[in-house]
């Protein structure tokens, strides 16, 4: 274990940027070890770079955060990862906790805590305002919810008719459905009708958006 | 805090009555324990208690009509039985509040109870008046998760989004398999219990290996308790 804490920056924020290199100058034990802003490049500099707390802007726009921060984790697993971003409702904040974040800071006023907080984080405490760490909790609750109903949902389903269903998502016709799985017309009609039934859809369009929603199929 | 509560259900009483409380855990010391710091708070009742899941559900059905907060003690590691209780409660009773309690639980235990049905989690190390507030926002309909560490909560979403992606990944057959295998019995003995034959069995579990990954029991058990899919029983 290094005597420094090497910090590693993600993110063209001028202020985040700038605020991380005071408190790394002004602080012996804090090294900036490497700044970037290109999500294509983070997880390799990170790798080189071996940091033990990477403070993140998750409002970057080119690439998903929450993907970033969990490759992140599965290159630099020591590494905390404090994120910020301008975002305060729970789901953000619960995606980005989800992802393997230790903290979370809104922009506005977490810039005035940064310097604390990367000590925070490098000493392995997460980082989290109670009012934020509230919200993502609520959003936990539904986000449970949600999970278990999906769960419900893919139980409920027969073998069959998760096959009807993912031709349907691949806009197969209903006769290409019955040539597909050798059955009648008649027989992909009920299929097709359980589906929506047990997926509480009307139509097509609705049953795959569901199916979608619940991780039942991906499309593309 | 907003106007709607978050869960959709909520046991607010007509003003002046108290909130009822079920009690569900195994231990009488620790029933008689709840009910003396509850039935202390003026606005909390305790109405009735059980020691084991069926004890709980003839309680619940005689409440019926009544709303209720119902207070479910995992036990060591959050048995089957438990998740189980919690499953079916939360399928007869759609609207009533459920809350976990647990003793130092880990993240797989309170994600599984999540999953299950809970409305929140409130960990028994919390200090009594905590304890007690947390109890009365889950009757609101607020989540609570109370008496964990801060960083738990992303950690937990974190276990409920790996199991359900390794229940899209397992079959229900293939996930019964491995929930018995995790007891540590041998191919045969699964079979005996799941009644079929001892080569149905080895042909579950490679095709679980190749799923998960793996290639030896252990690994496929660890994969999925760290996914929340089974829970393994201490040492005895």
């Amino acid at each position: 274990m290094s005597p420094t804490t090497r910090v590693l920056t993600f993110g063209g924020h001028p202020a985040i940027n700038g605020v991380v290199r005071i408190a790394c100058a002004s602080s012996p034990s804090l090294e900036l070890v490497a700044e970037t802003e290109d999500p294509q490049e983070i997880v390799r500099v990170a790798a080189e770079a071996t940091p033990d707390v990477i403070i993140f802007d998750a409002d970057v726009r080119e690439a998903d955060p929450a993907l970033l921060i969990s490759q992140l984790q599965a290159v630099v697993p020591s590494a905390a990862v404090l994120a910020l971003s301008d975002r305060s409702d729970g789901r953000s904040v619960l995606e980005i906790l989800r992802s393997g974040a230790s903290g979370y800071l809104v922009k506005a006023d977490g810039l005035k805590v940064l310097g604390e907080a990367v000590a925070s984080a490098a000493s392995g405490r997460p980082v989290l305002d109670p009012a934020l760490e509230q919200a993502a909790i609520e959003e936990l609750g539904r986000f449970a919810r949600r999970q278990r109903e999906a769960s419900a949902v893919a139980t409920a389903l027969t073998s069959r008719e998760r096959d009807v269903l993912a031709l349907l998502a691949d806009g197969a016709t209903a006769r290409q459905i019955g040539r597909r799985l050798g059955i009648s017309p008649r027989t992909v009609e009920t299929h097709v009708a359980n589906v929506y039934r047990k997926l509480g859809a009307r139509t097509r369009v609705q049953a795959i958006g569901r199916a979608v929603t619940m991780g039942l199929v991906s499309l593309g | 805090m907003g106007s709607e509560p978050s869960t959709g259900r909520s046991s607010d009483a007509p003003a002046g009555q108290s909130v009822p409380v079920v009690l569900v855990d195994q231990l009488p010391v620790v029933r008689a324990g709840l009910r003396l710091l509850i039935d202390a708070a003026e606005d909390l009742e305790v109405v009735g208690e059980a020691g084991d899941s069926r004890s709980a559900l003839t309680v619940l059905a005689r409440l019926r009509r009544r709303r209720a907060v119902l207070l479910v003690g995992l036990g060591v590691l959050a048995d089957r039985d438990r998740i189980d209780l919690i499953g079916e409660v939360r399928e007869r009773y759609p609207t009533l509040v459920i809350v976990a309690l647990g003793a130092d639980a880990d993240i797989g235990s309170i994600s599984m109870a999540l999953f299950a049905g809970v409305d929140g989690f409130i960990d028994k190390n919390s200090e009594p008046s905590r304890f007690l507030d947390a109890i009365r926002s889950a009757s609101h309909g607020d989540m609570v998760l109370a008496g964990v560490a801060p960083g738990a909560v992303g950690k937990i979403a974190a276990t409920i989004d790996r199991r359900r992606r390794s229940e899209l990944l397992l079959t229900q057959r293939e996930r019964d398999v491995l929930a018995v295998a995790a007891e540590g019995l041998t191919a045969r003995q699964i079979a005996e219990r799941l009644g079929v034959r001892e080569r149905t069995i080895t042909t579950h579990l490679d095709r679980i290996y190749d799923k998960l990954g793996v290639s030896s029991r252990f690994a496929a058990i660890r994969a999925a308790t760290r996914s929340g899919l089974v829970t393994v029983a201490g040492p005895e």
